[in-house]
């Protein structure tokens, strides 16, 4: 590895000495406050150390991991994402009954674990990765499990996840046993040139789609694409609210851009029978989530069902993305990426209210703990109306240009099937998500005290504040970020 | 070395169909450490020393054992036992066994139709470390990442 190469590495680097630095710190004394503010200004100078690896010719590092403007991306988002769902678990994190540090070590490994899935163009990292995010949030999903008073749910949440996470990660090793057995590699880029000389001469292509198939289902799993979304609400219920958002944003976009990569690096979109499966998933889940979504009292359960159908839209631009063999200029590359953004910001501003006002001895996520909201805090109720009406995919709003980049995308590429669940699909959220939007203006007529907003509240609502700013700026202006993305989807 | 691959083989299919009906979980447990070690002879024979070596150590020595330890403190009785014989009952197992025997069959007859030569190619642990040190350096790194999160995990849920 020369110096170059362990430049590039940076990011990755910096994350993982800050769990360790801060394990450090926990061993001399336990302070909740050093531990989150160690823990954040490792992810904001991981943040910073990307403008130094741009300085640097980006290549591929070992066999391994890939650095190129697409990792780098990523790598922005989702360090973004970690630091906020950091900095919003400190007030929220303040009166457990526990150690609070040991949240933050997860936080960062499992941080690590997301930057690698998405600089990895190898199954070992891709699957190190994977397993690292799963552990992590196996532990941070149970946090809460030494309050006596609630401790079951954290504990279902988890086991639940763990098994079916394992199970998933049990199909991928499957489909990539499969492709190893056909093509001898597990690098990316040669299971094409594996594909094409396997047709040839190998056992043929039915086994290659059965192989991919595997591998896509165990990440249609981690997506929760329908049918593989059983676990989504159980386990977005009974997580406490920062592993909630972490889960929702952080584990989101490490696997979609992992999922990105794979299929256009791998050639798997050639195949017509792939295409096919994941049309047919990405109905399901649009009109599944939709569906589902509608009569939920809960929050956390309406979100979660409500990411289903945002992961289903997001699957009709996978589908589009450039192949590595027939690669033809299409904007789907873009359109990912710019969602995923939506996405990330669309989430993290919902569940930031949520966390503002919620601790983790009272977690107001039932819909009506939200009745009368313009009335009792003003300001909060503008950024949820903002993010619930974005998430709906309403005008001047960031949602709205992402849906608009994939309904563009989709009229492109002529797949008018999936664009009808589309429409369908937003006129059912338009329902849910305004349902929410009119408890908030109707008055509540008993007294709820709201926390009050005190001075380690004051980071919480400044990142609710840069949210609902990036919310409409990319929503209004969103040139800016098209072009970036251009240049960024070109490098894949 | 053929002898000694078949040798094994048998050992590890008598003591692993010991380890599911034996009602004794101690027994069983003993029975488990044997086929393991029977399969590390086969990685031998297979022409993977390493991997046998780390089977017999990491498996069969640390991991059984320490199985054996929480077993024989949970000083599980008679009780269990009689449990286990209840779940012994040939109604539960006919049903799965044919369906596993119809698989037998034809995972046995494709292996007698295709003849496939396996020529046993040996891995070191030279050649195994030059590449995990060398071009997979980084995936050792990040599997070390891993087990510390899994140590973090479990050390906050099981303290008390």
């Amino acid at each position: 590895m020369t110096f170059d190469q362990m430049m590039l590495l940076l990011p990755l680097i910096i994350v993982t000495a800050t769990p360790v630095i801060t394990m450090l710190m926990v061993a001399v004394k336990r302070s909740h406050a050093v531990s989150c503010i160690l823990t954040a200004s490792g992810l904001l100078l991981a943040l910073l150390s990307l403008l130094i690896v741009v300085r640097y010719p980006l290549q591929e590092v070992t066999p391994l991991l890939q650095v190129d403007n697409f990792n780098i991306f990523c790598t922005a988002l989702i360090l973004l994402a970690a630091l906020a769902v950091t900095l919003f678990s400190y007030p929220y994190l303040c009166n457990l009954e526990d150690h609070q540090d040991e949240f933050y070590l997860l936080i960062a490994i499992a941080t690590l674990g997301a930057l690698v899935m998405v600089s990895s163009t190898h199954f070992i990292t891709a699957f190190l990765g994977m397993e690292t995010l799963s552990v992590c949030l196996y532990g941070m999903i149970a946090y809460p499990l030494h309050r006596e008073a609630t401790a079951q749910y954290p504990m279902e949440a988890s086991i639940k996840y763990l098994v079916l996470s394992a199970v998933s990660s049990g199909f991928v090793l499957f489909g990539v046993a499969l492709l190893y057995a056909q093509t001898g590699t597990l690098h990316f880029n040669d299971i094409s040139v594996g594909i094409t000389q396997g047709i040839a001469d190998g056992p043929g292509s039915e086994y290659f789609v059965v192989a991919s198939l595997l591998i896509i289902t165990g990440f249609a799993f981690k997506l929760s694409l329908v049918p593989f979304h059983l676990w989504t609400p159980d386990v977005y219920e009974g997580a406490p609210l920062p592993a909630t958002a972490f889960l929702a944003t952080v584990g989101k976009v490490a696997m979609a851009a992992l999922m990105m990569r794979f299929l256009s690096v791998s050639g798997v979109l050639d195949s017509p029978a792939i295409i096919n499966v994941l049309t047919v998933i990405g109905v399901l889940s649009i009109l599944g989530g939709n569906l589902l979504a509608l009569l939920q009292a809960n929050l956390k359960r309406l979100l979660s069902y409500s990411s289903i159908a945002h992961m289903g839209y997001l699957l009709i631009a996978l589908m589009t993305i450039d192949s590595a063999i027939t690669g033809d200029g299409s904007l789907g590359g873009e359109a990912v990426s710019f969602y995923l953004t939506a996405y990330v910001i669309m989430s993290l501003g919902a569940f930031g209210v949520m966390m503002v006002v919620s601790d983790s001895a009272h977690e107001r996520d039932h819909i009506g703990h939200y009745q009368g909201l313009f009335w009792r805090d003003p300001w909060l109720a503008v950024i949820f109306t903002a993010m619930l009406l974005s998430l709906a995919g309403i005008p001047l709003t960031v949602g709205f240009i992402g849906k608009f980049y994939i309904f563009s995308v989709g009229v492109e590429t002529a797949q008018w099937g999936p664009l009808a669940a589309m429409v369908i699909g937003s006129g059912i959220g338009l329902f849910y998500y305004l349902r929410i939007v009119y408890r908030m203006i109707t008055p509540l007529d008993y007294d709820d005290p709201l926390p009050v907003a005190g001075i380690r509240d004051v980071i919480s609502h400044g990142i609710l504040l840069v949210l609902l700013v990036a919310l409409v700026v990319l929503g209004v202006v969103p040139g800016g970020l098209m072009l970036l993305l251009e240049s960024v989807v070109q490098s894949l | 070395m053929t002898m000694l691959f078949y040798l094994a083989g048998a050992v590890a299919l008598i003591s692993t169909i010991s380890v599911t009906i034996s009602t004794n979980v101690v027994h069983a447990l003993v029975y488990l450490i044997i086929s393991l070690l029977a399969v590390a002879v086969i990685f031998f024979v297979l022409g993977a020393p390493f991997a046998a070596m780390l089977e017999a150590i990491v498996y069969a020595g640390a991991i059984m054992v320490l199985f054996l330890f929480a077993m024989m403190m949970l000083n599980l009785g008679q009780a269990t036992e009689n449990e286990e014989k209840a779940w012994l009952r040939p109604q539960l197992w006919v049903g799965p066994g044919l369906l596993i025997l119809a698989l037998l069959v034809q995972l046995v007859s494709v292996l007698v139709t295709q003849r496939v030569d396996v020529v046993p190619v040996e891995v070191g642990v030279h050649e195994l470390s030059v590449l995990l040190f060398g071009p997979w350096l980084l995936a050792v790194e990040l599997a070390s990442m891993l087990l510390l999160a899994g140590l973090i995990a479990a050390y906050h849920l099981a303290k008390r």
